[in-house]
């Protein structure tokens, strides 16, 4: 294969300028905040192992049902939600779907993780609503 | 340019496809985890609402492939992130490659165990 197509292929249509690099950084700044909320994740739910009929694993969940915590689990879901849809569309541009049109790709994948968002974020506030921040808790 | 092309390929060509193969895997599973966890089960969850999820087998299936498939992506990811900026010889690349897998199925192994008290309740 010569240079040009496998440029076209890869870094063509100006991926590497603006917005491709932009969705690049932060596709990486997402996924190492992951690996690391996976390493936690998994040592948090691991407690389940710890103290009689699961003590330690409520009384942990009972301190990550703090409204703080709720609300940095909303940070989380937007780097899921970016990460996610970035992820989707780099594999269609990978099958050649888009290279041309990538901003396009981009914004419209944004589009969705801002409706996913809605969605995530309507949950939580009626639930805070329900409790910590009604009195109906 | 010709480095940049290049760069995409260096981690080879099985964990380009793995890295795809398991972010198509994550997306549906995760869908499914936060779903169930998360939205139906908001403010409710403990060790019983725990039990009761993975008293379905599809459920804890569901969680064992996100282990195994997160574990992977997160430390294929990992590396790639490392060959970028550091991992300059192959002699190097191979022995963080090993160390990675090492680390990767200890992280299988002590989720599956963590999972364990559920799975057999």
């Amino acid at each position: 294969m010569s240079a040009k197509p496998r440029e076209t292929a890869n870094v063509g249509a100006g991926l590497w300028k603006a917005t491709g690099m932009w969705a690049w950084l932060l596709f990486r700044i997402s996924g190492l905040v992951l690996v690391f909320y996976l390493g936690a994740h998994i040592i948090v739910i691991s407690t389940g192992q710890f103290g009689a009929d699961g003590g330690t694993f409520n009384s942990v969940m009972e301190f990550l049902e703090h409204p703080v915590a709720l609300i940095l689990d909303l940070a989380l879901v937007v780097a899921v939600l970016y990460h996610a849809l970035n992820g989707v569309r780099i594999i269609l541009m990978d099958f050649g779907v888009g290279i041309h049109r990538h901003k396009i790709m981009f914004w419209s994948a944004m589009a969705v993780v801002v409706i996913c968002f809605a969605f995530f974020a309507w949950v939580l506030l009626d639930h805070l609503i329900a409790t910590d921040w009604g009195g109906g808790g | 340019m010709k480095a940049q092309v290049v760069s995409t390929y260096r981690g080879g060509m099985w964990s380009w496809v793995f890295q795809r193969i398991t972010a198509v895997l994550l997306i549906v599973c995760l869908a499914i985890h936060l779903f169930f966890t998360h939205i139906l089960s908001i403010g409710e969850l403990d060790y019983e609402n725990v039990a009761n999820r993975l008293a379905h087998g599809t459920l804890t299936a569901v969680d064992i492939i996100l282990l195994a498939a997160g574990i992977y992506h997160a430390l294929n990811g990992l590396r790639m992130v490392l060959m970028d900026y550091w991992l300059t010889s192959r002699t190097r690349a191979r022995a963080v490659t090993y160390a990675l897998w090492a680390v990767g199925i200890a992280f299988l192994v002590y989720g599956i165990w963590g999972l364990w008290p559920w799975i057999g309740y």
